[in-house]
């Protein structure tokens, strides 16, 4: 059958990608080191001897913390840039990670994130003398 | 003057602490290293980089137990990739992301893992991105006993096939054999004064005794046992039996009115001996 053919042709191919991205994970580092994975891993009741599927996890990992620190950058480029006085001073601007951007990041990704903006005393501090209930 | 307050010493484990300490800083430094690579210079607060890190080894372990879930259900001990990937996918189910090509993961014809979207982003990601590896070298822990990463482990011979490959080696036979010899040759229970009425037996009852047997094994051909039922005529009728079988009580029967009684021992001699009219000890 030609359909069967060609799905077999297809999934031949399927498999030489699956293949060549497992070997071309032995030769990226990531930048967590196997050893750390493999800790985190043991830890949660995984088992697997094969290093390829650790790269794997890793791989995994990094990718999601650039992911979500490109979406902090983006929010914090966002921002409308401050007043600048020198030159020089908007040549050399440093971007930092701040709270903010990092939970708006972190929000797309399902994790809440959030500092609360004071601490007070108590329910009641700050508010005006007459709303309060005595 | 200002007192500096001290810090509560925690109550958990140094071991545990340190060891958690530990892997946290080093995830720490990765995660910091990941941050630069993006764009950032660096950061305004420790807490905030902290955070990141938390939230790093919270998905690692996440990615860890969906994966090691999927794999016992399939009864199974060890991940393997269709594991891992589905983990992957159950993951980025938590994101809003959308990951076209799930549905062709179970499908039972094709089985590919390539077509879902997460393994060919991260197939994408390895091929564009840079490697950066880890700021410093890691030291090498010589794990003994335990498999966490320990790849060069002895595999088991093939009569231990039964037992799991996760579990810590046995210990080096010659710690445990040759106590184990030394106790049997000691202390052997028949061999001991723990057994009631051994001499007794032995001596009144003309046993054979096998005495000279060796290190607790009983020989192929053992002497065979008699016991004889002695009747101490002289204090008035009460038999002195030690021990009875019912085969000879049926032959001693002649004038006593024994009963037929499936115990062995002494009850038969006070029974003997309330029947006669004397109560012998």
């Amino acid at each position: 059958m030609n359909h069967g053919q060609q799905s077999g042709e297809a999934k031949h191919e399927d498999d030489a990608a699956l293949t060549e991205f497992l070997a071309s994970l032995m030769d990226y580092t990531p930048t967590i080191p196997d050893d750390l994975v493999e800790h985190y891993l043991a830890k949660s009741g995984f088992q697997c001897p094969d290093v390829r599927l650790i790269r794997l996890v890793a791989v995994a990992t990094q990718k999601f913390v650039a992911d979500v620190a490109s979406d902090a950058l983006q929010h914090c480029k966002a921002r409308p840039a401050p007043v600048v006085k020198d030159k020089k001073q908007q040549k050399d601007k440093r971007l930092v990670l701040t709270m903010e951007d990092l939970s708006k990041a972190l929000r797309e990704y399902g994790v809440n994130v959030k500092h609360p903006e004071y601490f007070a005393d108590s329910p009641s501090t700050g508010m005006d003398p007459a709303t309060r209930e005595e | 003057m200002k007192r500096r307050r001290k810090a509560r010493v925690n109550s958990e484990a140094p071991d545990d602490q340190s060891a958690a300490e530990f892997s946290f800083s080093l995830t720490r430094v990765a995660v910091s290293q990941i941050c630069l690579s993006v764009g950032y210079t660096s950061t305004d607060t420790s807490s905030t980089l902290d955070t990141l890190t938390l939230i790093t080894t919270k998905f690692l372990q996440s990615i860890a137990e969906l994966a090691a879930s999927f794999s016992n259900s399939a009864n199974r001990t060890e991940a393997n990739l269709f594991d891992i990937v589905n983990g992957l996918q159950d993951t980025a189910l938590a994101t809003s992301d959308c990951f076209p090509g799930g549905s062709t993961l179970h499908n039972t014809e094709s089985r590919c893992l390539i077509k879902s979207a997460v393994l060919r982003n991260l197939s994408d990601f390895v091929a564009s991105a840079f490697e950066i590896p880890f700021a410093k070298p890691l030291p090498r822990l010589e794990i003994s006993g335990s498999y966490g990463g320990d790849s060069t482990r002895v595999p088991r011979s093939p009569e231990m096939k039964s037992i799991p490959a996760w579990l810590p080696p046995f210990p080096d036979s010659s710690l445990y054999l040759e106590r184990y010899t030394k106790e049997r040759s000691d202390h052997l229970w028949e061999n001991s004064d723990s057994v009631i009425g051994r001499g007794t037996l032995v001596e009144s009852s003309g046993v054979e005794s096998s005495r000279g047997r060796s290190s607790g094994r009983l020989p192929l051909r053992r002497a065979s046992v008699r016991f004889k039922v002695e009747r101490d005529w002289s204090s008035g009728g009460g038999g002195s039996c030690k021990s009875v079988t019912r085969l000879e009580r049926w032959r001693d029967d002649n004038d006593g009115e024994f009963e037929v009684k499936k115990k062995m021992g002494e009850e038969y001699i006070y029974c003997a001996d309330i029947d006669a009219g004397v109560w012998n000890m």
